[in-house]
């Protein structure tokens, strides 16, 4: 440490010092030291093109890691590829050297590179560029996106050896204009997907959709493409690619990347009021540990779960080190801020003159921002995939890096945090899909058809195709003749599809402070809670109150604030059962798994005190109620064990399950943690009994609930363990929930209800 | 299958609405179709339906079955005797006239042979949507051409869509021996719908391309700002002398279409082929139009431009098409019409004017203009701005150029009264200040 200028000199160093002071070090519950690891490299292939080998020397690049090596022969060997390695491990290398190789022997040839956003392509195609440009070959590289103009589309069309783009473009722009990409795909030889396990649940079923559409249209064209994927690691990479492009698929996760010495420590933040079970606040924390890194001049980066969490960490961030370095070096990132502030971050923190920067997962997938030295996680970030891929940020291949996972006192959290065996033992979560989920097939079967007739034999999907193609000809939006079907509608129909369920119905944030800007956006199903009338929202840290709520024209208008509080606003939930498709019992238990109905509307907000939390008002919210179908699992007890308790006791041990339920439910499946939603009711609608239920938050479900239902017992079990380790007296936010909400003895309510379960079983 | 209707319905019941709205628009009852009801034969079956005879629904209008070695299709065949007059040209001028037409197939093609009239081929499509995607069909191709002494129209339909491709090989056929096609906004709509299907049917794009005579383009060039809208009815309408009755719109022909494909009434189709028919005949006499245009025998008076924006922007084709002697005619007439001083196409003029180095030209139009701006409650200030340069910079009188430019930042307040100051207008009045401050310090600087 340099006494002027209080820098540490290296991670390790500051490390050092953390080490000395136990008031930091008693909250440290765990700390994982990953070793240096030594690169694994194999030399280049003999038959790697010499203009191809002079570049990557000029790179610095002799060799090949172990997993390059192996992803490039099963390319050449023909088979599809799924390449899992950590960030930063040379993972582009793996695709790009076979297309290189190939574009090089056979200039007709054609890749097409798919990324899952925008900024991802762009920095892409820069990499591509600078290849090319290192061989001097007439390699050309674009990335076709909504910001490609006119003029550019048409070059790129008859002449773009590789197009860089995205599933949406695909879907909307490619796929239904193909006859002006008939080179393209008469000579695709490849085609890559980047970033695998970003395609799941809503966006990944439709992805896949929009993948069968492209296969059809390849063989129409007389071409069979090789799919290049990559991911980062999951569970079941080679599965989730086998189920996303519907072929067999060779696995390569032999990581022969070097890489620095790691540290991974666990922080729980300490208990303020041991009868509460209050811990200190994760974000204080996170802040304060943020702080001590950037002071000592370690590039930082910050990762929280929500939007509004960003903003609050951003302000205290820069209010606490300004005099330090200065509010412009801390930054924050996150989706809502237009693109070009976004490249702008971006760029200040490749060249290190962004010295902090708070962000939300937007960060976590392969944006270029360089890599960094330490890494703050604001409570867990929901998977074990997502916490690698952000940790990842911080670490590079020479020199020590480290990663803060402050724990919140989410039960999630607190589970994890306690049991650190089961984070680094157990191999990350499933990534899921339902491409068939009906409405999601039957709308790219509508574009497909748009695309190409169908025909008596085709296949697509797992449903029976020509069930569907009779229903859209009844609709009359196919037409029949013979054993054909023929699109025949004046609509476009990818138009009116989105893969992002939310993307297309974004709510627009106006500012009308002074005249009218646009601040921002936010998704269809984050308005009603973010953005309701009166809400404040932060934007950039500063803080707007919502002024008027346009519903139906989807905008907010909203007019700068200096106020002491943010807003949190609750959600009312009613649900009907339509249709049981499994079911099972064992004991008191019963589980069903089925189609629901689920009724939501937003009612209150409350005015929480910034720093300390308090609540400190609240107020309607005025919004219509919005209707979903989709797929639900649930469980009901005995009519015994509901005799065994009064009602409110039994609400209560409802409650506390079911908020450690739905925590515990990331565990074993691989979703926004909003995409999966859990109801307990004392006297169900549909069972007449106590019951929990648990459903997907989208129209026809994506999978989620079926997976839970699979693992019913291990989830009780799970259940089980937490609140019986949870340090509390009588119940917290941590495991069943604050006493607040499910009583004093919300805690052994819960208990007894579960061992209920478990002793006639 | 009631399985799957009823676990749609399910899911999909928060869109029902949607739904519902959509079905109405599809059922919408074609005006043309109620008064002669006919009922509809089924020909679903096509193995029937090829010994049978065609529905008399078609048989009235003439439409004939045709086959090829690709499949069968029907056709309506018209042969329009020579001179027949559409609106106020005959068709027969073009015979004479066409050659003149050769500029505006430079303009629109890379190269392009002579124009021999024989050798247009006049193309309208009737498609089941919009835009160029590949789900878009043409299920009506509408096609006229010259032979010896007649106008021959000639309109393709197929029953259903497997019937295309017989369809697009009689198009081939016929496109075989032309040079260009002649449209309306063809070469960025009906033409690549047509490629798209050649390619869908598995025919790649060999041979030249066709030569293209799109006429939107042209049409714009002239009418943009003299008539509501470019659409080709508006144009045969009001420039003409078309006068279309019981016309049924082309923004209807997809539905008639769905209509007849679900209950094979050939009846739903009889607005769309008349329609169709005219767009072609339109197109011919839209092509007498340019090409007695560009003859350069046109009188100023013989245009209907009562206003001198349309002879201007006539002028200005002409000039861009080579037409020099033609178009300095008409500029000629202009600085006599009335609203030269309206801020308008006079001050294009008077630009034109400046960029040719005639500031004596010009002059005039800007002090008139001047004058009528700074009667006006919302006045323009371009003149005022442009005579300020011209006084500052040609004639280096100082005073006069100053004392524009201080009524002109003395309209900009006038009209901000009016308007609420968008970024444009604060910009120039940003320009304005500069140029006030600028002047009045030469001004001094020159009086010591």
């Amino acid at each position: 440490m340099n006494p002027l200028t209080q820098k540490a000199e290296s991670v390790e160093e500051w490390l050092t010092l953390l080490r000395s002071r136990p008031e930091l070090m008693e909250n440290v519950t765990f700390w994982h030291t990953e070793p240096a690891r030594p690169p694994r490299a194999v030399q280049l292939p003999d038959n790697i093109h010499p203009k191809l080998k002079h570049a990557l020397k000029q790179k610095g690049i002799t060799n090949l890691y172990t997993h390059q090596a192996a992803s490039y022969h099963a390319v050449t060997e023909g088979r599809h590829v799924v390449t899992v390695t950590p960030t930063a491990s040379g993972k582009t290398l793996c695709y790009n050297l076979p297309v290189i190789q190939k574009l090089l022997e056979d200039d007709s040839a054609r890749a097409l590179y798919l990324f899952p956003t925008k900024a991802l392509a762009q920095d892409q195609v820069a990499e591509l560029q600078e290849l090319a440009n290192l061989m001097e070959a007439d390699i050309k590289t674009h990335t076709y996106d909504g910001d490609t103009p006119p003029n550019v589309r048409q070059a790129i069309r008859n002449a773009g050896h590789i197009v860089v783009t995205n599933p949406d473009m695909l879907h909307s722009a490619i796929l239904p204009h193909h006859t002006k990409w008939v080179k393209l795909f008469e000579n695709i030889k490849y085609i890559i997907i980047d970033e695998l396990h970003a395609y799941r649940g809503v966006f990944g079923s439709h992805v896949a959709n929009v993948i069968r559409r492209l296969k059809r249209i390849c063989r129409f064209y007389g071409s069979d493409p090789q799919f290049l994927c990559a991911s980062a690691t999951i569970r079941n990479p080679r599965e989730h690619a086998e189920r996303l492009i519907e072929e067999t698929v060779a696995l390569v996760d032999d990581n022969g990347a070097p890489a620095g010495e790691k540290h991974m420590v666990f922080y729980n933040p300490p208990v303020v009021n041991k009868q509460l079970g209050i811990r200190r606040s994760s974000v204080l924390e996170s802040q304060k540990l943020a702080a001590l890194l950037l002071k000592s001049g370690i590039q930082t980066i910050v990762f929280a779960r929500s939007r509004v969490r960003v903003e609050i960490l951003l302000t205290y961030l820069q209010e606490n080190i300004k005099h330090e370095l200065g509010a412009k070096s801390i930054r924050g990132y996150r989706g809502g801020y237009l693109p070009k502030l976004r490249r702008e971050i971006e760029r200040g923190l490749r060249s290190g003159e962004i010295r902090g920067v708070v962000s939300t997962n937007a960060l976590e997938l392969g944006i270029d921002i360089g890599q960094l030295q330490a890494c703050v996680l604001n409570g867990y970030p929901g998977t074990i995939a997502s916490t690698w891929q952000q940790s990842g940020r911080a670490g590079r291949r020479q020199g020590s890096s480290v990663t803060f996972l402050v724990a919140s006192s989410n039960p999630l959290d607190q589970y994890l945090i306690q049991n650190p065996d089961y984070f680094l033992g157990r191999p990350p979560e499933e990534a899921r899909i339902h491409p068939d989920n009906l409405l999601i097939l039957l709308d790219h079967l509508k574009c497909a058809a748009y695309e190409l007739p169908f025909e008596e034999g085709d296949t697509f999907g797992g449903e029976k195709l020509t069930d569907l193609l009779e229903f859209l000809a009844e609709e009359k939006v196919l037409h029949r003749v013979g054993n054909r079907w023929y699109w025949m509608e004046q609509a476009f129909p990818a138009h009116n599809i989105s893969l992002r369920s939310a993307a297309q119905e974004n709510f627009v944030i106006i500012d009308r402070t002074e005249g009218h800007r646009v601040l921002g956006e936010v998704d269809r199903f984050s308005a009603p809670t973010l953005i309701h009338e009166e809400a404040i929202y932060l934007h950039e840290g500063v803080q707007y109150q919502v002024e008027k709520l346009d519903y139906p024209e989807k905008k907010a208008f909203v007019r700068e604030v200096n106020v002491d509080y943010f807003t949190d606003a609750s959600l009312a939930v009613e649900l009907k059962v339509l249709h049981v498709d499994l079911e099972s019992s064992s004991g008191p238990l019963e589980r069903q798994y089925g189609e629901v109905t689920v009724m939501a509307k937003p009612t209150i907000f409350k005015k929480i005190r910034l720093r300390t939390h308090e609540n400190i008002g609240s107020g309607p919210i005025h919004l219509p109620e919005e209707i979903l179908h989709t797929s639900g699992y649930w469980f009901s007890f005995s009519e015994e064990e509901s005799a065994k308790r009064s009602a409110n006791d039994m609400q209560m041990a409802l409650l506390g399950l079911a908020n450690v339920l739905i925590h515990l439910a990331p565990l074993h499946l691989m979703c926004d943690p909003l995409d999966i939603r859990v109801v307990p009711q004392v006297k169900a609608l549909h069972t007449k009994r106590p019951t929990i239920y648990f459903y997907d938050r989208y129209p026809g479900g994506i999978g989620l609930s079926q997976r839970l239902y699979e693992k019913h017992d291990e989830l009780l079990e799970e259940a089980g363990r937490l609140i019986l380790g949870c340090g509390c007296l009588s119940g917290c936010p941590a495991c069943v929930g604050p006493i607040e909400e499910v009583g004093l003895l919300g805690k052994d309510l819960a208990l007894s209800l579960l061992r209920g379960t478990r002793t006639s079983s | 299958m009631s399985g799957l209707r009823e676990r749609l319905g399910r899911l999909r019941q928060e869109t029902s609405e949607a739904v519902i709205a959509d079905l109405s628009v599809n059922s919408l009852p074609a005006a043309s179709v109620a008064e002669t009801a006919i009922p509809a034969e089924r020909e679903r079956d096509s193995s029937i339906e090829q010994e049978s005879r065609l529905p008399s629904g078609f048989r009235q209008i003439g439409v004939e079955r045709m086959s090829n070695e690709s499949g069968q299709f029907l056709l309506r065949r018209i042969e329009y005797d020579l001179p027949y007059r559409h609106g106020h040209y005959d068709l027969e001028e073009l015979i004479a006239c066409a050659s003149h037409l050769h500029p505006v197939a430079m303009r629109q093609n890379r190269e392009s042979e002579a124009i021999d009239p024989y050798r247009l081929l006049f193309l309208d499509t009737e498609t089941t949507g919009l835009g160029v995607g590949t789900g878009n069909v043409p299920f009506m191709i509408g096609f006229g051409y010259y032979s010896g002494n007649r106008f021959i129209v000639e309109q393709t339909l197929i029953r259903h869509p497997g019937e295309e491709r017989a369809m697009l090989t009689y198009l081939l056929g016929h496109m075989k021996d032309k040079s260009h096609l002649v449209t309306y906004n063809g070469r960025t709509f009906d033409w690549p719908v047509l490629v798209n299907r050649f390619i869908l049917n598995g025919w790649r794009r060999s041979g030249p391309e066709p030569g293209h005579l799109d006429f939107l383009h042209p049409a714009r060039a002239l009418w943009r700002n003299t008539l509501p809208s470019c659409r080709l009815s508006m144009i045969e309408e009001a420039r003409l002398g078309i006068h279309r009755e019981h016309d049924v719109p082309g923004s209807l022909a997809p539905s008639l279409y769905f209509q007849y494909l679900s209950d094979g009434n050939p009846v739903h189709l009889h607005g769309v082929y008349a329609h169709n028919e005219k767009d072609i005949l339109t197109l011919a006499s839209l092509s007498v139009h340019f090409g007695l245009l560009l003859s350069g025998n046109v009188q100023p008076d013989d245009i209907e431009a009562t206003e001198g924006e349309e002879l201007f922007r006539t002028a200005c084709w002409l000039e861009q098409h080579g037409l020099t002697e033609a178009s300095e005619r008409m500029f000629s007439l202009l600085p006599d019409m009335k609203g030269i001083d309206d801020g308008g196409w006079g001050l294009a003029l008077a630009a034109r004017y400046k960029r040719a180095g005639r500031h004596e030209l010009a002059l005039p139009i800007w002090r008139k203009s001047a004058a009528k701006a700074e009667a006006s409650a919302l006045p323009k200030l371009e003149a005022h701005i442009e005579l300020a340069m011209y006084y500052e910079h040609r004639e280096k009188q100082l005073p006069t150029a100053l004392s524009y430019a201080e009524k002109a930042l003395e309209l900009t307040q006038r009209r901000s009264r009016l308007i609420s100051s968008a970024a444009k207008r604060k910009e120039e009045k940003d320009g304005l200040q500069h140029r006030v401050a600028r002047l009045r310090e030469k001004v001094s600087r020159e009086r010591k």
